[in-house]
């Protein structure tokens, strides 16, 4: 072979490859993620889920996975736990580069954006029933995956953020039986809870989370009269989300009563701090770790109130066949069901996302028993969709949660802080912008 | 690997010149033939999962791309311009220098002294060589959860250590003061029994005349291990150096657990940012360019102490 021919022959093979490798065709079909199916479940049309629940919460979506396989002789799906929401998200974009796609996905309220945008994921209306779709869902939390009409995923482990606090220590602390009304009352409590010893120490008021904190702080903007962002159009650096990063910053510095924890749920469990401001999922796993009484209610209001919804939906992936996209759906049409519904928020704490489902014996009389689960379902009048950076903002949430490391570890000025994740959230808005005008608006 | 060019054994006398050019050429063939036989399997596999990587890569630091879009866009050298005029990348940059810097200095002169520890004729040094070797071979991941609850301030061992004295342990993780120096413990005391491990063989195999000779003629301890020992060890100290300074580069498994680059930006490390990029924001673009800048500075160092290391090391 002369050498110009070599040469040929190996810029061919480079081009061809560069251009063959990696990249999704919409509408092709994928192949399924390898597993294994039982015996008895043989020969039925597999549906791979991917979820990113694990231990308590885990424990019930096995559960319920099983109780749909002997419900019926056609379909059988097999979750396969992937690890958090972002490791989920992270996993189905490196499915789809290897030409490979799971049928089902739960994402989270930041992540099911991106793969919408990118039509990665089949809309749902053509798979609506009268027991499946609108009318039958929680309305906000159905809404929120509507654009223009079409849906794109469907509600199932939907949360807000919560306040819990320690009622023994609140009780040795002298002070009520309840959470705070608003966030200047917390902050009055301070003294009385110091005087609270735990583990060694003084008891400290509350504890920020360290990773994901901007989802509670979504909605402490809004309670101090802020937002994140108009539209895409940033304004976390103006005076109401600067007036929360303000009163958590004095909480931390000035008044040591604060601080940013790693798991601040596995330290309130631990009794290390009164109150914490965590989703309405984690109830049933930190109701198990506790030693002492939780008492649960509404997050605190400052000069407005609101809250912010998240947790995560189930969406279908658009690569896969025809077959299993009709499979899959019988299994989100069984999630539908008023009892099953009812059934995950009984073992979990998330909010049960159909309406019917409240009618439920079960969950009527848990909450009879234990008001704490019926406190995220009374507060989802004040709960709405956060603001768009943060949703459609790829690695918005990370700049901001970034940000307020900055102002629990360092005692950065807010102001500061947020004029600097400004400039960074102006990028990124403007990365979006194209696809979130043509799409979303 | 090259090939022999053997001279061919023909003599002129006996054969005509052109049957002896036809011989060497079907000989010199087939000696390729075999060569590529015998490397292709090998090269075929480096091809695929080395080499292959890196071209992909550099093509995609040339474009904008979030791995769920259809296609990526081409953008040019647009990442390079961003990346190498963003002041969080030079902190990026300073951060991965000073880590990497604080951890190959400690690795070698810890794991020097721990070598020459581990050489004296003391009772049990089998078991304490095994002690200090072993949390080289423990996974990143295992690592960093125990060091996370050492550390911890709420209810960490460091707590119950440091408390009696009527100190308060810093919390480590959190602080962006304490998050890169605690850090660097963490991967010291991963890394340090290897670097023993390596140094003590190398003490080991040492000519023992030299030395010797060195002590009848009065030399001191000191002037023996500074004059002798020492630079008889440097091969030893070159591969350390090399190997140190790119498995520092590319650490990645305990920063992931216990900081996850943070406080802040306190300990995002070049190899968390690359990981920031491609699997937290999606930006394909981004983290190759990250890693194509990563891929150069070492190649670079590498070079660098090579030809320093040429000049000063000698092998015996």
């Amino acid at each position: 072979m002369s050498m110009l021919k070599r040469r040929m022959f190996l810029g061919l093979a480079a081009g061809a490859t560069l251009a063959g490798c990696g990249y999704r065709s919409v509408d092709a079909i994928y192949s399924q993620p390898a597993g294994s199916v039982p015996k008895q479940y043989a020969n039925r049309t597999r549906v791979v889920f991917w979820s990113p629940y694990g231990g308590v919460n885990g424990k019930a979506v096995d559960k319920l996975v099983a109780k749909f396989n002997d419900s019926q002789q056609d379909v059988y799906v097999e979750v396969q736990f992937q690890g958090s929401y972002d490791d989920v998200a992270q996993k189905v974009a490196a499915a789809l580069v290897a030409k490979q796609a799971p049928d089902l996905a739960v994402l989270s309220d930041v992540t099911w954006e991106r793969f919408f945008l990118n039509d990665a994921l089949e809309p749902l209306n053509g798979y609506f029933t009268d027991g499946f779709g609108p009318g039958v869902f929680q309305e906000k939390l159905f809404g929120e995956y509507v654009v223009k009409g079409q849906s794109w995923a469907v509600p199932f482990a939907r949360s807000t953020p919560i306040m819990y606090y320690n009622r023994d220590a609140f009780a040795k602390a002298g002070l009520p039986d309840r959470v705070p009304r608003t966030w200047s009352e917390l902050r009055s409590w301070v003294p009385e809870l110091a005087k609270v010893q735990s583990g060694g120490r003084s008891l400290r008021t509350i504890a920020f989370a360290k990773i994901d904190g901007d989802w509670q702080f979504q909605g402490n903007v809004w309670q101090f009269g802020g937002a994140y962002s108009k539209g895409l159009d940033v304004t976390i650096d103006e005076a109401g989300a600067v007036a929360a990063g303000d009163w958590q910053r004095e909480m931390v510095h000035d008044l040591g009563a604060a601080y940013m924890a790693s798991s601040p749920s596995t330290d309130f469990a631990n009794g290390l701090v009164g109150v914490i401001q965590e989703s309405t999922g984690a109830m049933k796993t930190i109701g198990s770790k506790a030693k002492f009484k939780v008492g649960a209610g509404f997050i605190p209001s400052e000069v407005a109130a609101g809250i912010a919804t998240g947790g995560g939906g189930i969406g279908m992936l658009r690569n896969i066949s025809t077959e299993r996209k009709q499979a899959a759906a019988t299994f989100l049409q069984f999630l539908a069901l008023p009892e099953n519904s009812a059934w995950w928020t009984t073992q979990t704490g998330y909010l049960p996302v159909v309406n019917k489902a409240r009618e439920d014996a079960e969950l009527k009389k848990l909450i009879a028993e234990q008001p704490n689960y019926g406190v995220a379902i009374a507060q989802l009048e004040n709960a709405r969709q956060q603001d768009a950076i943060r949703l459609y903002g790829r690695n918005a949430n990370v700049q901001i949660y970034t940000g307020l490391q900055q102002i629990y570890a360092d005692n950065a000025q807010p102001k500061k802080v947020f004029a600097s994740v400004a400039r960074r959230l102006d990028v990124i808005g403007d990365e979006v912008k194209r696809l979130y005008e043509e799409k979303v608006l | 690997m090259t090939v022999v060019d053997l001279p061919a054994r023909t003599h002129p006398d006996e054969r005509t010149i052109a049957d002896g050019n036809d011989q060497r050429k079907r000989r010199r063939r087939r000696e390729y033939g075999l060569f590529a036989l015998l490397v292709a399997p090998n090269l075929l596999v480096i091809a695929v999962f080395a080499y292959w990587p890196i071209i992909y890569n550099a093509f995609l630091s040339l474009t904008d791309w979030n791995m769920i879009a259809a296609r990526p866009k081409f953008v040019g050298l647009a990442n390079y311009g961003r990346t190498l005029t963003d002041p969080a990348f030079h902190k990026t940059l300073w951060i991965t220098v000073v880590f990497t810097g604080l951890i190959v200095v400690g690795s070698l002169v810890i794991g020097l002294a721990l070598a020459f520890l581990f050489n004296l004729p003391l009772k049990g040094r089998g078991a304490v060589r095994t002690i200090a070797f072993a949390p080289h071979i423990l996974s990143g991941a295992a690592v960093a959860t125990i060091w996370a609850f050492i550390f911890d301030p709420g209810y960490g061992l460091m707590r119950a250590l440091i408390e009696p004295f009527g100190a308060e342990p810093p919390d480590w993780m959190n602080s962006s003061d304490w998050a890169l120096p605690g850090l660097v413990i963490v991967y010291l005391w991963k890394n340090v029994g290897f670097a023993a491990l390596i140094y003590l063989a190398g003490l080991q195999s040492l000519p023992k005349e030299l030395d010797e000779a060195a002590a009848i003629d009065g030399a001191s301890t000191w002037t023996r291990f500074r004059s002798i020992k020492l630079p008889l060890l440097a091969p030893i100290t070159f591969f350390l150096l090399i190997t140190t300074v790119i498995g520092t580069f590319q650490a990645f498994d305990v920063i992931a657990v216990m900081t996850g680059g943070g406080p802040g930006d306190a300990t995002t490390t070049l190899s968390w940012s690359i990981y920031n990029e491609g699997f937290q924001a999606f930006n394909a673009g981004r983290a190759a360019t990250l890693s194509i800048i990563m891929f150069v500075i070492l190649l670079v160092v590498t070079t660098v102490q090579a030809r320093v290391m040429e000049r000063r090391v000698h092998y015996r």
